[in-house]
């Protein structure tokens, strides 16, 4: 027995902590409400449905995009010089990554693949603001985690990482192979975001 | 128990429907938990595991010591991601007050959780050791097994456990329902209110 999913909890559910105002509260929404559904783009359903066949594979693509001028076809978005601009743009990002362990790059390209199978979606909601002041930004909410976020996650892991190097040291010694390990990470770590920086 | 604001996991977002996280926070956790992850095994043992959560919660030690008890059901002495996983999302559920979604939701994994022992069974003591992490007063505790513990054992196996989740649920509802419908009522009472000055003005 499944309760009702049509009944929504209320909107002071969305607030945390104490329910003050924040000024990061901006960046939260557009970060977090953008995960929550591809379907930014304001379109009635029944004009992106007749666009799909009965096994849902998108066609006529080219009649999408007589409907709306603005907007490119899905398999174009691969071969548009914008996507790659984008991906210039972003590269830096990605090669601190290139000196890390083989488990995240092995996730990399795994994901990849993954976001080029996710690229026509949205790239499409991408080239909806192709007009926007914003463009990298709006694109980089698509395809990446935003920059602000980035940053915190990284510096919060190196904190985080901080104290328990302190602990192995304290619990195991400083000559011990996990220790030197975990110090190596660090400055790894380190050595990457200033690089990042430097660039 | 809550979470630090302004960290990383602040800011990801639970549906409050299915109280779980969508595709993309996903992606970003697994990012966050490979940085975390030191030593390349997909795993964080019990120094890192500490750390992480004293960093971003207000929890005590041995709050994280069990915590850490509880997710390592292969005794181990190391979590990986999909333990990592559910304990974010039990750290957003109460954070975001959904708490009694979220035991509705995915009753049978917490109640594997809360099964200690593999009895297929739960303690009052257990779940007395484990309540902060769905905020539920010690009193409704006592309560709950009170009420729901049928067979009459002393433990709750997994039916009593649902049928709480299901009560719980549908109390937290009322009460949500009884509050939009006070909040309607106190707006009402504000619009009579300037209604009536403004015909006060009218006429004098």
């Amino acid at each position: 027995m499944e309760e009702n999913p049509s009944k929504v909890l209320p909107e002071s559910s969305d607030h945390r902590g104490s329910g003050k105002v924040n000024p990061s509260n901006d960046i939260r929404d557009l970060w977090t409400t953008a995960t929550l559904s591809e379907s930014q783009l304001n379109l009635p359903l029944s004009e992106v449905c007749e666009n799909f066949d009965e096994e849902g594979i998108y066609v006529d693509k080219t009649q999408w995009y007589r409907h709306n001028g603005s907007w490119e076809d899905d398999e174009e978005d691969e071969g548009n010089s914008y996507p790659e601009e984008l991906d210039e743009q972003t590269l830096p990002e990605q090669e601190p990554h290139q000196g890390s362990s083989t488990e995240p790059h092995v996730a990399e390209n795994g994901d990849d693949s993954k976001m080029k199978a996710e690229k026509p979606s949205s790239m499409t909601s991408v080239e909806g603001f192709m007009h926007s002041p914003h463009l990298a930004y709006w694109a980089e909410q698509q395809n990446r985690l935003p920059l602000p976020l980035r940053e915190l996650m990284k510096n919060e892991a190196l904190e985080i990482l901080n104290k328990a190097l302190r602990s192995y040291r304290s619990g195991i010694g400083r000559e011990h192979f996990l220790t030197k390990e975990l110090q190596r990470y660090i400055d790894g770590i380190k050595k990457r975001q200033d690089t990042g920086q430097n660039v | 128990m809550k979470l630090k604001t302004g960290s990383f996991l602040w800011y990801l977002y639970l549906d409050k429907v299915y109280c779980l996280l969508s595709v993309r926070n996903v992606k970003v956790l697994v990012e966050y938990f490979h940085l975390l992850d030191v030593h390349g095994k997909n795993t964080l043992n019990d120094v890192l595991f500490y750390h992480f959560l004293h960093h971003v919660t207000d929890l005590k030690k041995k709050q994280i010591k069990i915590v850490f008890d509880m997710l390592d059901w292969n005794a181990v002495g190391e979590i990986g991601f999909d333990q990592f996983y559910i304990l974010v999302c039990i750290l957003l559920a109460h954070q975001n007050h959904l708490e009694e979604q979220f035991l509705y939701r995915h009753s049978r994994p917490v109640f594997d959780l809360l099964d200690l022992d593999g009895e297929q069974r739960i303690g009052e003591a257990t779940f007395q050791m484990y309540r902060f992490l769905f905020n539920i007063h010690k009193q409704e505790l006592t309560e709950l097994f009170h009420e729901f513990d049928i067979t009459g054992d002393q433990l709750l196996n997994y039916k009593e456990f649902k049928l709480y989740t299901i009560f719980s649920m549908d109390k937290y509802q009322k009460r949500q329902q009884a509050e939009r419908e006070r909040e309607n009522l106190q707006l009402k009472n504000q619009n009579k209110g300037k209604d009536k000055e403004k015909i006060e003005l009218f006429f004098f």
